[in-house]
This record gives structure tokens, sequence and C-alpha cells, in this order.
């Protein structure tokens, strides 16, 4: 078996190039005028840090935060007992139901953001019902829209997990004199926990950076940390100011990644 | 009194667990589901603005194959997708055969790096590789998108096919070798039938993580070189967007439905055959 180790080599290479590569050119660029289009010298200067300051900026990283918090907590209040219901059912129809939650997933997201946006102006083809939502541009039209987009991220992790939970485990739990509450709290959540960790990362990170949903459910009115770093190097070509931006939101990535390695090495619930 | 009330509790609680298990299952499969039905509903409108329902029609449909820069955006995302998941795939199920012979710890190492990408937010991903990318002496437009759309798809095809290597009997290839394999016989007829449902998995969720990515491509292409995602996200708010995108979506629901409905009977069949 040795001998396949080689096979893993050339993308050990590649992976290395495209992750830490980058990695340290942001780092670079945000402590220097570095001009990444037009390569030449360049001197360290702190000047991108002046950003930071900004109110556009802390507005954005605070909006992210009360956001994507609030969007992964709804899914995970919805979500869990969901994912649990689900994963203890003896249906014939179970794995029919849990693809179900992953089509719409592969249809495009852009187009579904569209789809909430045309619901909640004023006018729109609910109005057929009698129903006219006006919520275009308020806390709830994102929050709604991030729900939607990445539930199924945290229902399947939390899935996975349970459904290969040992039932044995819970019988001897209730062998043993524990309650249904007392095996769930005690034995159940406990184990549980790896895929309640990767779906809190895998709904929380998405939706703390989408640059896509805020602009068009917020109607402009409503800015993310996503927009901030789209702003900086798509429109106004400040490279520098993003790539100090980037920086931070990858620290808070870091913290993040190793709570999920704590958890579970492999990655096994991240699919 | 008290006795009564517990009494009736015992016989409550059991269907108000019920009810409000059954209301949160509506609720998550309504949120996930409802805007894709609206998408449908405004793929048959004949209206171009899709604020009323004025009349059934099929118009859109027909209109993907007349609106040529759309069709254009379809057929890159098809060929994107298609080269991309043939690269990642194979890449990938060798580098997990790879990984799985390496010992535990090299291949916890590996695991880590390989899930970056899995873990990291598409702006993340995104803008590091429009960064590599502007290093490099390639021009931005289909080849880098092409390269992002790689890079992004691998790490998924070695994580559904790593842990059925694990179940795999360690001896197989050693058995191979000694009936008179080489190397590359070995995993070619031996390893790589073995693995096959995990291989296909692999390669769908590829296809499909390519089909509709938006923020990746969007840092990552260049020179009007559009995807479906990009075409949508360029038209937003103007005249120029065509409702036919809703008929284009409509039809890939369709036919991601069909071919996950044709997997599960066949591994129920599969299933059935095996326990006879």
């Amino acid at each position: 078996m040795k001998h396949l180790r080689k096979l893993s080599f050339p993308y050990l290479v590649w992976m290395m190039t495209l992750v830490f590569g980058p990695t340290i050119l942001i780092l670079l660029l945000s402590i220097s005028d570095l001009d990444i289009y037009n390569l030449g010298t360049f001197t360290i200067t702190f000047d991108s840090f002046s950003f930071l300051g900004s109110t556009k900026v802390i507005n954005a990283s605070l909006n992210s935060l009360f956001y994507s918090l609030t969007a992964t907590f709804i899914s995970f209040l919805i979500g869990y007992p969901v994912a649990f219901f689900l994963a203890r059912s003896h249906s014939k129809y179970k794995t029919f139901f849990v693809s179900l939650l992953i089509i719409p997933v592969w249809s495009n997201m852009l187009l579904r953001i569209i789809a909430w946006e045309k619901l909640f102006y004023p006018i729109s083809i609910l109005n057929m019902f009698g129903i006219s939502l006006d919520l275009i541009g308020t806390p709830l039209a994102i929050v709604i829209g991030m729900v939607s987009m990445y539930l199924p991220f945290m229902v399947l992790p939390i899935y996975s997990v349970l459904e290969k939970l040992d039932q044995n485990l819970i019988d001897a739990a209730s062998d043993l004199g524990a309650g249904p509450y007392e095996t769930f709290t005690k034995v159940i959540f406990p184990l549980s926990l790896s895929g309640v960790v990767s779906g809190t990362i895998m709904t929380l990170l998405p939706s703390m950076t989408a640059f896509a949903l805020p602009e068009r459910l917020g109607a402009g009115k409503v800015q993310l940390i996503g927009n901030v770093i789209q702003d900086y190097f798509m429109k106004t070509n400040q490279v520098n100011a993003g790539s100090l931006i980037s920086i931070i939101l990858m620290i808070f990535i870091v913290i993040m990644f190793i709570l999920v390695l704590h958890f579970d090495k492999e990655g096994e619930t991240l699919i | 009194m008290m006795n009564i009330i517990e009494k009736r509790w015992k016989h409550v609680r059991p269907i108000l667990y019920k009810v409000v298990v059954i209301l949160l299952t509506v609720l998550v499969y309504f949120m996930v589901y409802f805007p894709i039905l609206v998408i449908i509903l405004l793929s048959i409108n004949e209206s171009e603005s899709g604020q009323t329902f004025t009349a059934l029609s099929l118009k859109w449909y027909a209109e993907i194959f007349r609106n040529e820069r759309l069709l254009t955006a379809i057929i890159n995302t098809v060929t994107i997708a298609l080269i991309s998941t043939v690269v990642a795939t194979i890449v990938g199920t060798l580098t997990a055969i790879g990984i799985s012979s390496l010992t535990k710890s090299r291949r916890i190492q590996f695991m880590v790096l390989n899930n970056i990408p899995v873990i990291n937010p598409d702006i993340v991903t995104g803008l590091s590789l429009m960064l590599v990318f502007s290093l490099l002496p390639i021009s931005f437009g289909m080849p880098t998108m092409l390269l992002a759309h790689i890079f992004f798809s691998i790490p998924f095809v070695v994580l559904t096919v790593l842990p059925k290597l694990k179940e795999l009997d360690p001896n197989l290839m050693d058995a191979a070798l000694d009936l008179g394999c080489n190397y590359f016989q070995g995993v070619y007829k031996v390893i790589i039938p073995s693995i096959k449902t995990s291989i296909i998995a692999g390669a769908l969720i590829a296809f499909t993580m390519s089909i509709d990515d938006f923020v990746i491509s969007y840092f990552t292409t260049g020179n009007g070189f559009q995807n479906v995602s990009i075409w949508i996200y360029s038209r937003l708010g103007r005249r120029t967007f065509s409702p036919a995108v809703y008929a284009y979506n409509t039809l890939i629901v369709f036919v991601t439905i069909g071919v996950l409905g044709y997997i599960n009977i066949r591994m129920n069949v599969r299933l059935k055959g095996e326990k006879k």
C-alpha cells in the first residue's frame, strides 16, 4: 500500500500553492502598497488600517454578526428537530425526504434570492392570493432569505450524525433508568455535537460573507462584510484595504476551523 | 386534582410532540422549496416583469434558444461543469487512494488541508484565487474560471471517496499484486471497481457544485466570459433580464429530481437483490 502514497503528492503541491500562496499574498497586500496588477517595488505601510475604523466597515461587521447569528440560530432551532425526526424515522421514504432537501441547493442561488425579492415588494404575484408583503430592505427579509438558502446545510450534517448513532446506546440509557428527556440531553445531543458544529459553521460563514443576498433583499440599505470586500476588490479597486478586511475575516474563519477540527478531524460530517 | 392533570398530560404529550414535529418539518420544507415554486411559477407566466400573473405560457422555454447571450452562458456553464467534473473526479479519486494509504496522523493533516476550501466562504476562496491568477501569465476568462472550479470540486470528491476506501480490506491491493498485477493494474482493476458508487456520487457533487456557482466564478472570470450566474447578476434590475432563465432553472431542477429518483430506484433494486 505504501507505494500508493505517491498518488497524493501532486494534489499536496497544488493545494499548498493555491491555499497558502494567496494567504501570504493577502497578508503582504494588507501591510504594503503593493499593486497586484502592476507589480513593482513596494513599501511597507499601514495605511489600510485607517479603513478599519471607518463607520462603513464597523457597521458592516456588526451587521454581518447580527444577521448571520440570527439566521444560524433560527436554522438550528427549526433544523435540529427535523433532522432528529428524519434520522429516527423508519419510513421507507426517509432517503427520499432527505434528498428532497438537497435538490433546492442545486438550483441557482441567485434566482432563489430573486424569487424572495419579487415576493417582498408590495406589488407581487402574491397579490392574487390577497397577500401583500412589504418587507424589502427590512432585517426580516434578509433573515428569511438566509434561513431559506442555508437551512439544508444545517439539517444535513446533523442528520448524518444522528443517522449513524448506535441504537444500543439509547436502549442502554433507558435500561439504566433515563427518561426520554434525560436520554436526549445526556446521550443523544452530546453525541450529535460534531454535526451541530459542522452545521453551524456551514450556515454561519456563508451567511456572514454573503454579498448578493443582502444587496438584493436589503435593497441596498444593508451592507454586510461581503459587500465591503466586493466593493474594495471589484468596484473601487482598493485591493490593499480589501485585503486587510479579508485578513480580519480569515482570523475569524480560522477560529471556526479549529472548532470543527476539535469535533471532526477528517471532515466526515461536512457532506 | 394534580393527578388528573398529570394523566391528561401523559396522553397529550405524544400528540403535542407529533404536532410540533410535523409543523416544523412543513416549515423547513416550505422555507427551502418556496423560492423554487416561485421560480417555476415565473417560468410559466406570460408577464415579463413577474409582478403579476397574467397568463399561462411556455414562451420563456422557447426563448432559451432565441436569447443568444443566455444560450452562450448556458453552454459555458455546462462546458465548465463537465470538464471540471471529469478532472476533479480523476484527480480526487487518485488523491483519495493516496491519502488512504498514509499513516493516520498524516491522513488527518492532509484532510485538514483538503477541507479548507470546503469550509472557507466562497468570497474568500474567490478572491484568493483571483489574486493568485493575477500573478500568473494567463488571461482571466474561461481558463481561470475552469481552474477555480477544478480547485473547489476536488475536495468534495476526496471527501466522498475516502470513507468508502476506509471500508475496503487493506489486503486487497496486496492480494492483487501477489496475483501478478502491477501497481497500475491493481488500482485500475481492483480498487477503482470496488469504490465505483462513491466515485459516481463524488462526480455528481462536483458537477452540481460547479453548475450553480456564482461567487467564485464572479471573482475569477474576465473578458466577458459569463456563466449563467454571472449573466443573471450582470442583468439584475435591468431590462435585459429575460425570464427565460427561470425556464432554464426549472428544467435543471426537474433533471436533477429525475437523476436522483433514478439513482434511488436503482439502489433500492440492488439492495433488494443483495438481501435475496
